[in-house]
């Protein structure tokens, strides 16, 4: 089965959605929406690196975003630097962060290293609450994040900083589909088949694993510094252990382990948390129960699922066509 | 002394708080993320019974019903399906449920704190050794320590304990003999969550109840969990008495430094000791 075709049928229509939105005369309330719908998918395609590829469940991604989103506030706002440095920082902040977690987490594997990522970020938040209150300001966050600065286009505005998201998803999109056919996904790959195959084979595999958990921690900085830039303001909250709980969720609910599966997952999270807070304020507990029933009986998550019928479809046509696929 | 006593009443309520997480992983091989959440349930519930019927017992009995059925129901419509998949679904489904369970309570319950009161017979203080001693805090040591008894001669000496171990060694073996495997599971998920539900109404009178418990004080379980190395209770007992220690001096000489130390310590193990302080290569319970 031709899964690149798959994909390119299942991205096509989702781009198309993502350039035409700014052309329908959308609210800025949509607009927004859309814009936080990207960069939840930005990090929840960087923690699928890890939990998707590798087959390692993390919960301390939160980590990483929030770190991201602090060192994107505090690069701008304490010592002034330029909105396209901060970002970059905030890139290096996420995965030195996931380095130092790599030490202490794959020590262990299963479910233990869900736990002790979970330790890790905890420690963190509470050090981001209490402790560090004269950097982060406490539970009140940091008001007032920047937006980007480009040859003097307001960013303030929600269809300019829209179009600059959309572009940082899309570099991100491809360095990901990149990174997933070349060399270095393949043994990834192999290695959550397989881990005694690839470390007789001679590859390092704690190495690949550090690696691949830096790159998700980058990834997922850069995320929280878009967020803390959208939503102009940081604290603590995304830090907790919590939206590392949320963004496991999303990306269940998408399809784990494939290329869209993360950014369906966001969509559909955010649409149904729109929709269900419309009608009830018990939104987050009917998205539980959502998300319990999605996990029971469709595992693959909805474009696993989708997939899964693509596979078959190919197969069926080309039989009927009398070639063997 | 009343610093060792605090320390012990600390560590006997996280050993009740923790007991039931490391059972259920210890039988059934599954980590019960709502752990923190059927806690925040017990407490709920038992000062609801508190507020009307006025007894302390019945509380201390009700949350515990309850909250063992809430957890039978959950094993049986949530977790069963789940075995044969890799570990982590039940990690993630059981974080569903948190959201559900913290709903259902703000429905019930709403969204402010509650204060549940402290029965009459133990509001009291004592002398002891020359300092004043809540007698409340005297009942939580002498609870948990009943407590971590009967599981014991529950799990070892029981013909019941003596099922479980078998069902959670080799089950299809268990079944094969005509045993009810799938009920013991639900039988241990229930014992495990009625637990949860008792330190909830242990705490009720200590602390103010809110919706915060459910996703804080499954924090301090897993760090129970890793210290005593999983599903080993007599590392669960040793290790929630260590961490209450711990506390209990952090909070006399560096109040503000508490948690850090905690986590201070879970990392410190958790370099030296992966598997676990307490860990030892034979099975135990």
């Amino acid at each position: 089965m031709n899964v690149s075709r798959f994909d390119l049928w299942l991205g096509l229509p989702l781009a198309a959605i993502a350039l035409l939105l700014p052309f329908s005369g959308p609210s800025d309330f949509v607009l927004n929406l859309a814009t936080l719908v990207m960069i939840w998918a930005i990090f929840a395609i960087g923690f699928d690196f890890v939990f998707g590829l590798l087959g390692m469940v993390s919960f301390g991604h939160a980590s990483f975003l929030g770190l991201g989103g602090y060192a994107l506030a505090l690069a701008t706002q304490l010592w002034v630097l330029p909105f396209s440095a901060g970002l970059g920082l905030a890139i290096v902040v996420g995965a030195l962060c996931a380095w130092l977690f790599s030490f202490f987490a794959l020590r262990v594997s299963g479910i233990f290293f869900a736990l002790v990522t979970l330790a890790l970020s905890q420690l963190l938040y509470i050090l981001a609450d209490s402790k560090l209150r004269a950097w982060t300001g406490g539970a009140d966050g940091l008001p007032g994040v920047e937006r980007p600065g480009l040859g003097g286009i307001d960013f303030f505005d929600s269809t300019h900083f829209y179009w600059y998201v959309v572009a940082v998803f899309a570099l991100v999109m491809a360095a990901v589909a990149v990174l997933r056919r070349s060399p270095f996904g393949r043994v990834i790959a192999g290695i959550r088949q397989n881990e005694t195959r690839a470390e007789q084979l001679g590859f390092d595999v704690h190495r690949y694993k550090q690696i691949t958990f830096i790159v998700s921690g980058g990834i997922s900085g850069l995320a929280g510094a878009l967020l803390a830039s959208l939503l102009m303001y940081v604290n603590p909250q995304m830090l907790h252990w919590t939206t590392s709980g949320d963004v496991i969720i999303m990306t269940l609910l998408g399809g784990a382990g494939t290329l869209w599966g993360p950014v369906v997952g966001v969509l559909a999270f955010e649409v149904l948390k729109e929709w269900l807070s419309g009608w009830t304020q018990y939104w987050y507990g009917v998205l539980g129960l959502v998300f319990i029933l999605a996990t029971l009986f469709f595992p693959k998550g909805i474009v696993g699922e989708l997939q899964e019928r693509f596979g078959q479809w190919q197969d069926k046509a080309a039989r009927r066509d009398g070639r063997s696929s | 002394m009343s610093t060792l006593i605090i320390g012990l009443s600390l560590g006997m309520l996280l050993f009740l708080l923790a007991s039931g997480l490391t059972l259920i992983f210890g039988m059934l091989g599954v980590i019960n993320f709502a752990h923190g959440a059927l806690y925040m349930l017990g407490a709920y519930i038992a000062f609801d019974i508190g507020r009307h019927t006025g007894s302390f017992v019945a509380g201390l009995i009700g949350a515990t019903v309850l909250v063992a059925v809430a957890g039978a129901l959950i094993e049986r419509l949530a977790l069963r399906p789940l075995y044969n998949r890799p570990h982590f679904y039940q990690l993630i489904l059981t974080f569903g449920v948190i959201l559900v369970i913290s709903e259902l309570v703000k429905i019930v319950w709403g969204l402010g704190y509650q204060e549940s009161t402290m029965p009459e017979a133990l509001a009291g203080t004592v002398e002891l050794f020359g300092s004043t001693i809540p007698v409340y805090r005297l009942f939580v040591i002498g609870f948990g320590a009943l407590v971590s008894g009967g599981l014991f001669l529950l799990i070892e000496k029981s013909t019941f304990g003596m099922l479980v171990r078998a069902a959670s060694s080799d089950g299809e073996m268990v079944r094969l003999l005509g045993l009810p495997v799938s009920s013991v599971r639900m039988a241990v998920f229930a014992l495990g969550s009625g637990l949860a539900g008792l330190a909830g109404a242990i705490a009720a009178p200590l602390f103010p109840i809110e919706l915060g418990m459910a996703t804080n004080t499954i924090i301090d379980c897993f760090i129970v969990v890793i210290l005593g190395g999983l599903g080993n209770i007599r590392g669960a007992v040793a290790a929630s008495l260590l961490i209450g220690l711990v506390r209990a001096i952090g909070y006399s000489y560096m109040p503000s430094w508490v948690d850090i130390l905690t986590f201070a310590l879970l990392i410190a193990t958790l370099l030296t000791r992966p598997q676990g302080l307490f860990f030892r290569a034979t099975r135990s319970a």
